[in-house]
């Protein structure tokens, strides 16, 4: 069955159908929130608040996005609930543009990306890393460069212009390679 | 005409979108001009590269219990 008839089905009240969504996009749904808030507790809590909201409002999708868009805009807004509900959290300033790029001697890193699928001390930068960068730019920078939606769909999803998102994924590019490279640069 | 137009600060300070919109504007001509000839840079976006690599090779599976618990959660069965 395609996804609209799914989505159709669904819509008219099929659980079969509803089942079949949920299993669809549950692994996407599930990985996207611990790549947001690096927890597999919080991941699975956002999971199950998102696919809850889609039950009650499937009626209201109305087909002018992409079901994985509106999915994606759902999830964002669970994340960020989270988010706010531990705001005593640090996280770093990301105003000051100047103090994300210094310029001069930049190394070169030796570890292959490849190296993270086996090495938990990898794993443990990497989350540090992200957790230090506020909620709003690392939905940004996971839906545009992660999980590799366009700009313009990115910007959709989480309300900002074109310009506005690419201002934010800049920035969290850069303070992300930063943070890393205080790890990675000698390894 | 000088050969560093443009400062290793400027070329890390811009995005040229690998979308590919603005790819052929002149700014972004020359900073891969730049680019071609300045190791600083290139290591610069190499690990911005490989950041970016990094966070989409990191990935979760979801649990068969925890998939079991949305299910139920839901109200839904899966059969
Ligand atoms: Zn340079």
């Amino acid at each position: 069955m395609t996804e609209t008839e799914l989505i159709k089905k669904a819509q008219e009240g099929d659980r079969k159908a509803l089942t079949e969504l949920v299993k669809r996009y549950e692994q996407t749904i599930y990985n996207f929130s611990f790549k947001v808030c690096r927890d597999r507790e919080k991941a699975e809590h956002t999971m199950q608040e998102t696919f809850m909201s889609m039950v009650k409002s499937i009626k209201q999708f109305s087909g002018r996005s992409k079901f994985s868009t509106w999915l994606y805009t759902i999830v964002s807004n669970h994340c960020l609930m989270m988010a706010r509900a531990q705001k005593n959290k640090y996280h770093a300033s990301l105003d000051d543009e100047n103090s994300l790029i210094d310029e001069s001697h930049i190394a070169d890193w030796k570890v292959t990306p490849e190296k993270v699928t086996e090495n938990n001390e990898l794993k443990k930068i990497l989350d540090e890393a992200i957790e230090k960068l506020p909620y709003d730019y690392r939905i940004v920078f996971i839906l545009r460069d992660v999980e590799g939606l366009s700009t313009a769909e990115t910007g959709k999803i989480v309300g900002l212009s074109v310009p506005a998102v690419k201002s934010r994924l800049h920035r969290a590019r850069a303070f992300l390679r930063n943070e890393l490279d205080k790890k990675l640069r000698n390894e | 005409m000088s050969k560093k137009k443009i400062s290793c600060k400027e070329v890390m300070d811009y995005i040229c979108d690998h979308a590919g919109e603005s790819f052929d504007s002149p700014k972004c001509r020359e900073i891969k001009e730049h680019l071609n000839e300045c190791e600083n840079c290139k290591h610069f976006f190499e690990s911005v590269d490989k950041t970016i690599s990094f966070y989409k090779i990191y990935n979760v599976q979801i649990p068969d219990e925890a998939h079991k618990r949305l299910l139920s959660y839901l109200g839904l069965n899966d059969e």
